[in-house]
């Protein structure tokens, strides 16, 4: 068995690295390899090898690498929290929470267009703190129902908000539909600054996390008397989740398929359900996945560029299908 | 005038008939139907509007075919919302039309429809989806907004002819064509141009099959999106593209309001990669907050004069 996690892990890691160059050596406009790669060495290249090496295509890449990982890990932590392998980041209303608050600043207020990133995070993480408070309510400190249950209703609410926003500035929805559809923007750093904290404080919190989720997956009482205690556990796991999720939003749009099949492909191909294996395992998949998603989204039909939200699902279903259907 | 309808088929023939009459009856419009059951009641009612009479009660859900109205001497009984830049779209004439909101992708609310009484919409491709709806309460229906700057004497003569004002059409047809010669005359320069629609990090560029993207065109400018196509006319283009094909200006449409103008442009002009281009560096980035590169107004003279002046031309 930890020959096939080695496997996996060299596996995932390979990927990861050829896609993070290719990430870098392809894009919209053909490059020689070379001048990238002088240009990301801080070499002497043209002002415009060097704006579209280093201003577009590295942030880019670091953003791509950042939110895979993110959503990825982010996926784990809820499904192992919540014992439920349907979860993912709207399980917790973050991604409703993102959509309505990147969509409110594009459509109501385009003059404020840079605070995209802010506004989606800060009600990423509010739609995730309403559930999460709403969930560990009541008796006995709450349940996983409860979660799923307040994640469906404000998904909805904030769904229905963001709908609202479109009815109500029909001309303007054109602005909202890269968004909502997911996709990495070439917005230099900024995003990435914004949310950086969140992601650090995310992945921090996921590696800390991993042993006390392990040991809740041997259910409550067992758990409870190995020390771990479920609620706090669950809390911090989806408090973890949110910010990795809701920071991912604020750079990348709304991607949760991400989230919630990585961790399935980890586990079908590791043949384990070991947190301590599949955060860091996810994380490196995740990356690697959305690099090469986004990298084939700017190449495809360049300089047009594609969603890669519906790229992955297009890409990504068929390929775990198989996937599934071959370890049943 | 009443119709009835043979109540028995005696003969072969009279058979063959009948089964005639059903087979017209399963395919008429349901006015006739309405017509032909309420006769064979006993009541005598008028025959259904043909499809060729000249409507009287017209709305006009476009500002080209509205102000196409206005200009050959009809008034619209009601004229469809434009949300932003308004003031610059419709005719002076029609201030006191009633506006009638739309809604994406349908159009006007059947409801509002019904209770203007009209007998036609002017519609556009842009409420393709609420055409049936619209036909389905009795009204007839004919998309009339030009997608090209070239289309836009054809369709003022189309216009013309349902109005039944053929001849006047035909006059302001050939005052546009004039117009468009005129606005298009003379052109020396040709900027590299890069047109966008919405705000934030993923705008759309507009391509040549796009309206905005033709009148550039008109006014001499090179769109850097030249040679690609999707449908609609708009795509999202890599911000790769734009540093390499380096536009001289940029207009941006982001539907915001005049107040905003200055911060959407300063925005733009320092965005990763735009920041390096001729546009950025000569501030020849300009923010345009009317809809006239959305969409065609009446006719586009005016319109490829005000891009001639933005490109230098």
């Amino acid at each position: 068995m930890r020959s096939r996690h080695s496997l996996v892990l060299a596996a995932g890691l390979a990927v990861l690295v050829l896609s993070f160059l290719a990430s870098l050596a392809f894009g919209a406009v053909a490059l020689p390899i070379k001048e990238v790669a002088r240009a990301l060495a801080g070499g002497d290249v043209s002002g415009q090898v060097h704006e579209i090496a280093v201003g577009l295509r590295l942030p880019r890449t670091a953003s791509a690498a950042a939110v895979g990982a993110a959503l990825a890990v982010a996926g784990v932590l809820l499904q192992g929290a919540l014992a439920n392998p349907l979860a993912s980041p709207d399980v917790i209303g973050v991604t409703g929470g993102a959509g309505f608050g990147a969509t409110l600043i594009l459509l109501a207020f385009p003059d404020q267009a840079p605070l995209v990133p802010l506004g989606a995070l800060i009600f990423g993480l509010v739609a995730a703190g309403i559930v999460l408070t709403l969930g560990s309510a009541g008796p006995r400190g709450g349940s996983i129902e409860r979660v799923v249950l307040a994640g469906i209703a404000i998904a909805a609410l904030f769904g229905a908000a963001t709908t609202s926003l479109m009815v109500a500035y029909p001309d303007r929805v054109s602005s909202a539909i890269g968004f909502l559809a997911g996709g990495l923007v070439s917005d230099g750093w900024s995003s990435l600054e914004t949310s950086g904290p969140y992601l650090a404080a995310g992945f921090v919190g996921a590696v800390l996390l991993a042993r006390p989720l392990d040991r809740l997956s041997l259910g409550d009482d067992l758990a409870a008397s190995l020390g771990t205690s479920p609620r706090r556990t669950r809390l911090l796991a989806g408090i973890a989740a949110a910010a990795l999720a809701a920071a991912a939003a604020s750079i990348a749009g709304l991607l949760g398929f991400l989230g919630l099949i990585v961790p399935h492909l980890v586990r079908l191909a590791a043949g384990t359900a070991t947190h301590r294996f599949l955060i860091p395992a996810c994380a490196i998949v995740g990356a690697a996945v959305l690099l090469l998603g986004d990298t084939l989204a700017r190449t495809v039909v360049a300089p047009i560029e594609l969603p890669v939200g519906p790229l992955m699902v297009v890409l990504g279903v068929p390929w775990f299908l198989w996937l599934l259907r071959k370890t049943a | 005038m009443p119709t009835t309808l043979p109540s028995t088929c005696s003969s072969p023939r009279a058979a063959r008939r009948g089964r005639g009459v059903i087979r017209s009856l399963l395919f008429a419009p349901a006015g006739l139907i309405r017509s032909l059951l309420f006769a064979s009641a006993g009541l005598a009612l008028t025959a259904p509007v043909a499809s060729s009479a000249v409507p009287k009660r017209i709305i006009a859900l476009t500002p080209y075919s509205a102000n196409t109205m206005t200009l050959l001497g009809v008034k619209p009984i009601a004229v469809g919302q434009v949300s932003s830049g308004e003031g610059s779209v419709y005719s002076a004439a029609l201030n006191t039309v009633p506006r009638l909101p739309l809604s994406h992708p349908s159009g006007p609310n059947l409801e509002q429809l019904t209770t203007l009484k009209a007998d036609f919409v002017f519609s556009s491709q842009a409420w393709a989806r609420g055409k049936k709806g619209m036909e389905r309460i009795g009204l007839r229906v004919a998309e009339r907004e030009p997608r090209t700057v070239s289309e836009v004497p054809r369709q003022t003569k189309r216009i013309a002819s349902i109005l039944g004002r053929s001849a006047q059409g035909a006059k302001l047809a050939k005052a546009q064509e004039a117009q468009i010669k005129a606005a298009t005359k003379g052109i020396k320069k040709h900027p590299k141009v890069l047109v966008v629609l919405g705000v934030g990090n993923s705008p759309y560029a507009f391509l040549e099959n796009s309206w905005g993207g033709d009148v550039v065109k008109r006014a001499g400018g090179t769109l850097i999106t030249a040679g690609l196509k999707a449908s609609g006319g708009f795509a999202r283009i890599s911000d790769e593209a734009v540093v390499a094909r380096n536009p001289d200006v940029i207009i941006a449409v982001p539907h915001g309001a005049p107040g905003d103008i200055k911060k959407i442009a300063a925005q733009m002009r320092d965005r990763p990669g735009w920041r390096t281009t001729n546009a950025a560096r000569t501030r020849r980035i300009y923010v345009s907050t009317s809809n006239t590169l959305l969409q065609p107004i009446s006719g586009a003279g005016t319109t490829i004069a005000g891009v001639r002046k933005i490109l230098g031309n």
